[in-house]
């Protein structure tokens, strides 16, 4: 989805290498507005289809884990839009080393993993939508989830280049 | 409704052996009060609890089954030094995992059964190390054959894909009920690598309906979770069998932790007490009684039965009870390759080299059984992919790289009987304030000669065939889970707990089947072996209480 559509983005402005939502200060977003906020910039950050209800469970964890989430994705959305970008490769490499490209990338970790951190207590957000799952889903069943009938699974070597659409 | 307090027979326990054992007893007329220690649960919830894991424990077989605080059983990924269940020391960790749910460890068994063969029961007489059997191969056939009908189990009807392989004494008496289940891309490719070094990746015979239903239950559809539970019952475990023998009579209470078995004058078991989850005692009498409550917590609870006419515990003038623990013990190879093999494709276990197991050298060192562990391997992979700090199509490119470019190999081990290999009571108490099974064990110096000379030589020149471009081999022993040895069978009562049909020596009245009477662990799975000795110790019993 190209940058252009994000037309919430509009009231954003850049402050030096941080952006302040409109004239309204973080305590006062609500949580509708945040997790919306959160999936548009998931859909900078992530080339794929992305599903609402995870990622309001992200989003509410987010805001727990970054204190500032609501400026940092501000600024990431204020980098994607300067650059144009139609995919995170267009714009990741703009954002700073430091607390915001791990905010990034712990973003994109919640939705390939499914989960909050790679410990044993963490969150879980989604077994069945984490992405990890969509990268090898034409030819690895999910765990628990058959995609065949009986005995019907022998198959030749699927190349890697097979990269489905999801 | 109050609960039964006595039947005909008392089995401790709900796993496979018990509800195999109950099943036999039930047919000949029998009645049967069975015991056990944790809760019932439904599949669904089972299924649940794995789907609701973090990635993290995902592959982690224990922790969609959390233990009742009155039935602890080991939580690897969760419990602290501090909280342990098990009691651990010596050079190697015993480190077993199980569950003490209605149905037993079968929940998150794999279902591989190979049987043994003429040889594994001849150490001694064969290659002068370990113990011979109390029985033969050919005794045991039938057994094996029946185990197959009962509990569903599909293999090849090749011979050169059999194991035990097809020579003089080893005919079977009947085909495997159901073909075996086809392979997946990685372990065809697997297959025709090793076979380029003469080895045969045979078809694993397992505990999977195959193509069919089978016993009412559904064909395998390759949901690729047979551990840590299988949606939908296509694999065999115990819990399927739950509702079947209690429509034939069966009691079964849960939550009933046994903590002590009486004896009589004559030394004949004639009650076993028991705690609930409120900690209130109750007593069950019976004629005959099984302990059919794993390789460990038998043990535990004869030695937990002390009197003053047997102060070392019951069943135990020989001294052996918790003695000669055994298991699988296992290395790992994980591999990074250059063409991709997908593993994860069928069931989690379905073929293996286990011609590797037998041989002249076993005089000198421990056999070995090599497979290609069949996991999808994104739960093993996605949090190295993530942690490179890719992002975009490079992030999906390496994560199905990775997971089609990695395999884990498995080099299982047999070990020999050693009496300082010793389950003990612990000081430790659990939440009932019943001790904790402590346990010391080393794998002995024949099973790390095997690693050293054999087993780990073949499986690096494996690796090299299969193209691999990195090997991390395991640092130290892992355990199989398959628990053996600590009621070991034998024929002379001086050094051995249990007779041929399981029955224990100091106590004709009380019989102790499954893994801890195995006098010798060989490569492969045990259970179908607990489960043939159980089927012959059914028999036995129904002899004796029918006065044969």
């Amino acid at each position: 989805m190209a940058i252009s559509r994000r037309k919430f983005l509009l009231g954003a402005t850049v402050t030096g290498a941080w952006v302040t939502w409109g004239a309204l200060p973080a305590w006062g977003v609500g949580a509708t507005a945040s997790s919306a906020q959160f999936m548009e910039v998931s859909k900078l950050l992530i080339n794929h289809q992305l599903d609402e209800a995870v990622g309001a469970r992200i989003a509410a964890a987010a805001a727990t884990k970054y204190p500032q989430s609501v400026q940092m994705m501000t600024s990431i959305a204020a980098l994607a839009q300067a650059k144009q970008a139609r995919q995170v490769e267009d714009f990741f490499g703009d954002i700073p080393e430091g607390p915001l490209q791990e905010f990034a990338h712990w973003v994109i970790f919640a939705w390939y993993s499914g989960c909050s951190s790679p410990k044993k207590d963490a969150q879980l957000f989604t077994f069945e939508q984490a992405l990890t799952y969509k990268t090898t889903a034409d030819t690895v069943a999910m765990p628990s989830y058959g995609f065949s009938g009986p005995n019907l699974w022998s198959r030749p070597i699927v190349p890697l280049s097979n990269m489905p659409i999801f | 409704m109050s609960n039964p307090t006595s039947a005909d027979v008392v089995i401790v326990g709900t796993g496979v052996v018990g509800v195999s054992i109950a099943e036999t007893l039930l047919d000949a007329g029998l009645s049967v009060l069975m015991l056990e220690a944790g809760p019932r649960v439904s599949r669904a919830e089972v299924v649940e609890n794995f789907r609701n894991l973090p990635l993290a424990l995902k592959g982690d077989p224990s922790s969609c089954y959390p233990p009742a605080a009155w039935a602890p059983h080991p939580m690897p990924s969760s419990e602290t030094k501090e909280d342990s269940y098990l009691q651990l020391s010596g050079p190697d960790r015993y480190a077993q995992s199980y569950i003490r749910y209605a149905g037993g460890s079968t929940w998150h068994w794999a279902g591989t059964c190979w049987r043994l063969t003429p040889q594994d029961m001849r150490l001694k007489t064969l290659y002068g190390v370990g113990r011979d059997w109390a029985i033969d191969y050919q005794t045991l056939e039938p057994y094996y054959t029946r185990t197959e009908y009962a509990l569903g189990i599909c293999g090849p009807s090749e011979p050169a894909e059999q194991w035990p392989p097809l020579a003089e004494g080893v005919a079977r008496s009947k085909p495997y009920p159901m073909p075996p289940l086809p392979f997946g891309p990685g372990e065809q490719r697997f297959t025709e690598v090793v076979k380029t070094l003469g080895y045969s990746n045979i078809p694993t015979a397992q505990a999977r309906n195959s193509g069919t239903s089978y016993d009412d239950r559904p064909a395998c559809c390759a949901n690729n979770n047979c551990v840590p539970v299988c949606p939908v019952g296509a694999k065999y475990d115990a819990a399927t069998a739950l509702a079947r023998i209690e429509a034939k009579g069966a009691k079964i209470t849960t939550n009933a932790v046994a903590y002590r078995l009486e004896t009589d004058g004559a030394n004949r078991v004639i009650a076993v007490n028991y705690f609930d989850q409120n900690k209130a005692s109750h007593r069950i009498t019976g004629k005959l009684f099984v302990l059919a409550c794993n390789g460990i917590e038998t043990p535990k609870l004869l030695l937990m039965s002390a009197n003053a006419r047997n102060p070392n515990g019951l069943a135990n003038s020989s001294d052996q009870v918790g003695r000669n623990m055994m298991d699988h013990p296992q290395l790992t190879m994980t591999l990074t390759l250059e063409e991709p093999y997908w593993a994860g494709v069928g069931p989690v276990v379905n073929s293996g080299i286990m011609e590797t197991s037998q041989g002249a050298f076993r005089s000198e060192h421990a056999g070995a059984y090599f497979r290609f562990n069949n996991f999808a391997r994104n739960r093993f992979v996605t949090f190295g992919a993530l942690k490179k700090g890719l992002v975009g199509k490079a992030l999906d490119a390496e994560i199905r790289r990775m997971t089609a470019c990695t395999a884990d190999v498995v080099l299982a081990h047999e070990v020999l009987p050693d009496p300082n290999n010793r389950l003990t009571l612990s000081d430790k108490k659990d939440w009932l304030g019943l001790p904790k099974p402590s346990i010391h064990y080393d794998v002995g110096d024949y099973t790390r000669k095997s690693a050293e000379v054999y087993s780990v030589p073949i499986g690096k020149r494996i690796a090299q065939a299969m193209g691999a471009t990195d090997i991390k081999l395991s640092p130290q022993f892992n355990q199989s889970k398959h628990i053996m040895g600590g009621t070991i069978m034998g024929l002379d009562h001086k050094d051995s707990v249990v007779d041929a049909d399981c029955r224990a020596y100091d106590h004709d009245n009380l019989f102790l089947p499954g893994g801890g009477a195995m006098a010798s662990t060989a490569c492969g799975n045990s259970t179908i072996t607990m489960v043939s000795l159980a089927f012959k110790a059914a028999d036995a019993m129904v002899r004796q209480m029918k006065g044969a």
